[in-house]
């Protein structure tokens, strides 16, 4: 279902195309929407004006003239449900840190930067063309980077620069032009950059006839600039192109996902294998192969890392608009006196109440990281009591270096997990399950342990062996999905059992490896499932790391190499979520401190864990000869 | 002419590594005509410059002395006086630059133009035009006979059987001898890029034809199904620009075959002049092979002078 009302928060450089972009599907599925958009622009506020003139539905379209620092203000709002925001990096942090806690989820687009790899099997005029078409046009969203295979570095820069001659800068409804001007301030920072990088030591080349009046800035490229100064990490303004040499396809691959960005690339090549392999082999959203720039709404656009995670176009784009039916409107929960700085950083002692009677405790669990059960750093163990007030057992006291272990265990395992065919997801799925059947009754009994009825006991190990199976079937079913990478879930404190099976399975199913807390009540079910992952999945393709949970979670949360994280726990702990995610801006879910009814498909075992489980990526490749 | 391509020794390595992407290169082509458009008193100046590059050409069987002769006056005089004096051109000797007729009809062209006292050159095509499929001995006979007769230029069809078996040193062996058979007359290579497959094979030829000695190479006959498009255009220049890189020869281009309104013409200027630059347009190294043309571009002028269309029958026939 829809939902709701949508904020849209536009840069001072957005081009008309975007805002449809994301205004079109909002509206398609039923959403109205509030867009911000900088006073400098009366395009948009046409828009709302016809759309008014619609007659039946007034306020579809409302559009706001104003300053940027009005963007939080209008998502904090109490019945904005979501925030869709496109334009820069910082202002997108910024945003990111200033929404956490707000109702409203935040879906942002960022960055401008594209790449273009040009290696010696190229057609090396047509990829010329499409630098052209990449950076010196005024459909280019921004700068360029460009990456030349050396063996053909002389004749690139050659035809470039000989191409570059031809362009003509001009007003932009002169229909004679190449491109046009973005306003003094893109001018400006072109400019800033371009002088810093020559500080630096790179060569700049700058051709075209361009009017020498103020906002217009000729085409430039920038080449020898050092790979480890400032301008090379920085992201590249427009009309500026970058251009540095490559000697082998891996290096070009290591060169270009070596950057926070993850927006959009090109790879010409004619060799169709080294095409493919370097189009899915690039960690950005999109990726065109001997061509540049192409754009359906049918399909879906975005990018990853810092580039942001949502889409416009496609089914993705849709679904940026889309809750599962039945989820209530979202609330503020915002907390105001949360210490950012202290949220989670000390972990409280405590100390045992009084002399421990009962019988003798089985030893403490470890932790369960890279395949097998290790001790913690911290070297200390904390008690779990039942729900009858008597000692269950001990669990390790994880800490920040345990989390640190954990999330470099999951990257070992991903990349081998990533490759691993759906068929092979789902028997190993469904070999979890079939351990957990045969647990049933150690299972059945610490569940009692910790108050549940018997009956509801068993109902709760056999609705996790079925979920399992399930996701196991769906993952072959639906064939090879793109994986997001290492997953972080914090598991909710409730149904210690099914919620983990219910969120470990969507995740490893759509081949992610995971790094998990359980619940902090009752560990130990999580543990005993651990006992059987340590025989039948791989080294760390699940990792199992117990303490104090807001502890945890901040580690998690700031962790700069976790490609998303799962959160259902506190109000609080949700808040510091969001707001420390603005760090690598990884996708989080939170639960916002609201309960989730797990035992039902809807919330347990919906649609919704899959799609928040993997990512999309979009290849194009033109065909004709 | 004054000076020929002399050509340069047969080098495989130029075309060994070449590949052409021809989406890329299609879309290439619809920027070029999108991007450049010329309006006005500045459109007019371009379509008399474009006149000047036309090659007036008459290729068919029942060509006879009296239609030569209306071509050879109307490449005298192509655009109408009266038309000429409204621009102050009148005395800028505009004339188109060349006239193309078959071999057998050279002796008639060249009488025709002394009589109107017009000393344009007068092209021939030959070797087997347009299909080349005779024995090469033949082939060679017709240029031979063809510039006894006074052509001082020939416009040969390369054998597309050596471009589709990729047998270029064969290939380069006959332009050579097609190159020594001219002598001093001023060689058009004919591409017939509509039968040579792909776009990294019109490059290859392309550049095996510069390297042979030609002075010109020429997209098509006419006769086939696909003649002269953007993208083959593209693939052809940029290998034109590649040759000058390497040796600083500049050799022409010339597109023919389905080139009839005066926008495409302009759209071809315009062409050239994205990817070679300002010196590749004057008629040493820029030519447009075509007949219906030039009406439609006297049309244009007619309304560019006068701001009404003109009738067929307002204008001399060609």
């Amino acid at each position: 279902m829809r939902t709701g009302v949508i904020g849209l928060i536009l840069p001072s450089t957005f081009s008309f195309l975007e805002m449809m972009w994301r205004i079109c599907p909002a509206l398609a599925v039923g959403c109205t929407v509030v867009a911000l958009v900088p006073p400098a622009s009366p395009t948009p506020l046409l828009l709302a004006q016809l759309a008014g003139e619609l007659g039946p539905f007034p306020g579809i379209i409302n559009v706001i003239s104003g300053p940027a620092s009005l963007g939080p203000v209008l998502a904090s709002q109490p019945g904005v449900q979501k925030v869709a925001f496109c334009g820069a990096l910082e202002e997108g942090r910024a945003l990111r840190r200033a929404l956490a806690g707000e109702g409203a989820e935040l879906g942002l687009a960022l960055g401008a930067e594209a790449l273009l790899l040009l290696s010696d099997a190229a057609d090396v005029d047509s990829a010329v063309e499409g630098v052209v078409d990449a950076a010196w046009s005024d459909r280019s969203p921004g700068g360029l980077r460009l990456l030349v295979q050396e063996s053909v570095w002389e004749e690139a820069m050659r035809r470039l620069q000989a191409r570059m001659g031809r362009l003509r800068c001009g007003r932009g409804l002169d229909g004679a032009v190449d491109m046009g001007a973005r306003g003094a301030a893109a001018r400006d920072l072109a400019q800033r950059y371009v002088r810093e990088a020559q500080s630096q030591g790179a060569q700049v080349f700058q051709a075209g006839d361009v009017p020498l009046d103020s906002p217009f800035y000729p085409p430039t490229l920038v080449s020898d600039l050092p790979p480890a100064s400032p301008c090379a990490q920085a992201e590249v303004p427009w009309p500026v192109v970058v251009a540095s040499p490559f000697r082998t396809a891996k290096e070009a691959l290591a060169l270009a996902n070596g950057t926070p960005r993850g927006g959009s690339a090109s790879v010409w090549s004619e060799r169709l294998g080294q095409a493919l392999e370097l189009g899915y082999g690039l960690r950005v959203g999109t990726v065109w192969i001997n061509s540049h720039g192409l754009r359906d709404p049918a399909v879906p656009t975005g990018g990853c890392k810092e580039s942001g995670s949502s889409w416009h176009g496609g089914p993705d784009g849709l679904y940026e608009y889309l809750r599962p039916s039945g989820t209530p409107a979202r609330l503020s929960y915002l907390s105001k006196n949360l210490n950012y700085d202290s949220f989670g950083l000390v972990v409280p002692s405590a100390l045992p109440a009084g002399p421990e009677t009962g019988p003798t405790p089985a030893p403490p669990y470890g932790l369960f990281v890279g395949g097998r059960f290790q001790a913690p750093g911290a070297r200390s163990s904390r008690p779990i009591q039942d729900a009858f007030g008597n000692l269950h057992g001990y669990v390790a006291e994880g800490g920040a270096k345990d989390i640190r272990g954990a999330v470099e265990a999951a990257h070992q395992a991903a990349s081998s997990w990533a490759g691993q065919s759906p068929g092979a997801r789902r028997a190993l799925l469904w070999a979890l399950a079939a351990a957990l059947e045969r647990r049933e009754s150690a299972l059945a009994s610490r569940l009692e342990r910790q108050g549940v009825e018997l009956k509801a006991a068993k109902a709760e190990v056999e609705l996790s062996v079925r979920r399992l199976r399930a996701w196991g079937a769906q993952a072959q079913a639906q064939g090879q999905t793109l994986q997001l990478g290492v997953l972080a879930i914090v598991c909710p404190d409730e149904w210690p059992l099914l919620a983990f099976v219910s969120l470990l399975a969507p995740a490893l199913a759509h081949g992610n490896t995971v790094v998990m807390v359980p619940s902090g009540a009752c560990p130990l079910l999580a543990l005993e499932v651990c006992q059987d992952m340590a025989t039948l999945f791989p080294a760390g393709l699940v990792n199992v790391v117990t303490g104090d949970r807001d502890h945890l979670t901040r580690c998690l949360a700031l962790h700069q190499d976790i490609q998303a994280l799962w959160y259902f726990g506190s109000a609080q702990g949700s808040q510091f979520v969001e707001w420390a995610s603005a760090g690598n801006l990884k996708p989080v879910w939170v639960s916002r401190g609201l309960p989730r009814a797990w035992e039902q498909e809807a919330e347990g075992a919906g649609p919704e864990l899959g799609l928040r489980a993997a990512r999309t990526k979009a290849l194009w490749l033109p065909m004709g000869d | 002419m004054s000076t020929h391509n002399q050509g340069t020794e047969l080098d495989l390595s130029w075309i060994s590594k070449i590949q052409v992407n021809h989406p890329a290169v299609l879309r290439r082509a619809e920027q070029i005509q999108a991007r450049r458009p010329v309006k006005k008193e500045w459109q007019a100046a371009w379509l008399l410059k474009a006149v000047t590059f036309i090659d007036l050409t008459t290729l068919s069987g029942d060509d006879t002395s009296s239609n030569i002769q209306r071509l050879c006056y109307k490449a005298k005089y192509p655009i109408r006086e009266d038309l000429l004096k409204a621009l102050n051109m009148h005395d800028k000797g505009i004339t188109t630059a060349a006239v193309c007729v078959y071999p057998a009809r050279v002796c008639d062209a060249v009488k025709a133009l002394k009589a109107v006292g017009c000393n344009i050159p007068v092209a021939s095509v030959a070797t087997g035009f347009p299909a080349g499929q005779t024995h090469l001995k033949t082939r060679l006979e017709e240029i031979r006979l063809a510039v006894e007769d006074g052509a001082t230029e020939i416009d040969v069809v390369i054998n597309r059987t050596l471009v589709l078996t990729g047998q270029w040193e064969a290939l380069y062996g006959e332009i050579r001898q097609f190159r020594k058979a001219c002598g001093e007359a001023h060689l058009k290579t004919i591409l017939a890029t509509g039968e040579l497959g792909s776009l990294t094979n019109v490059y290859k030829a392309s550049m095996i034809a510069m390297m042979a000695g030609s002075d010109f190479i020429k997209t098509s006959t006419g006769k086939e199904t696909v003649n002269a498009t953007f993208p083959v255009a593209i693939v052809m220049l940029r290998a034109i620009r590649d040759f000058f890189w390497k040796t600083g020869n500049k050799i022409g281009f010339k597109p023919a075959g389905g080139i009839r309104s005066a926008k495409d013409s302009l759209a071809w200027l315009s062409l050239v002049k994205e990817e070679l630059g300002d010196e590749w347009l004057k008629p040493e190294l820029f030519r447009i092979g075509a007949s219906t043309l030039l009406s439609d571009i006297e049309r244009q002028i007619y309304h560019h002078v006068t701001g009404r269309y003109a009738a067929y029958h307002d204008l001399p026939m060609s």
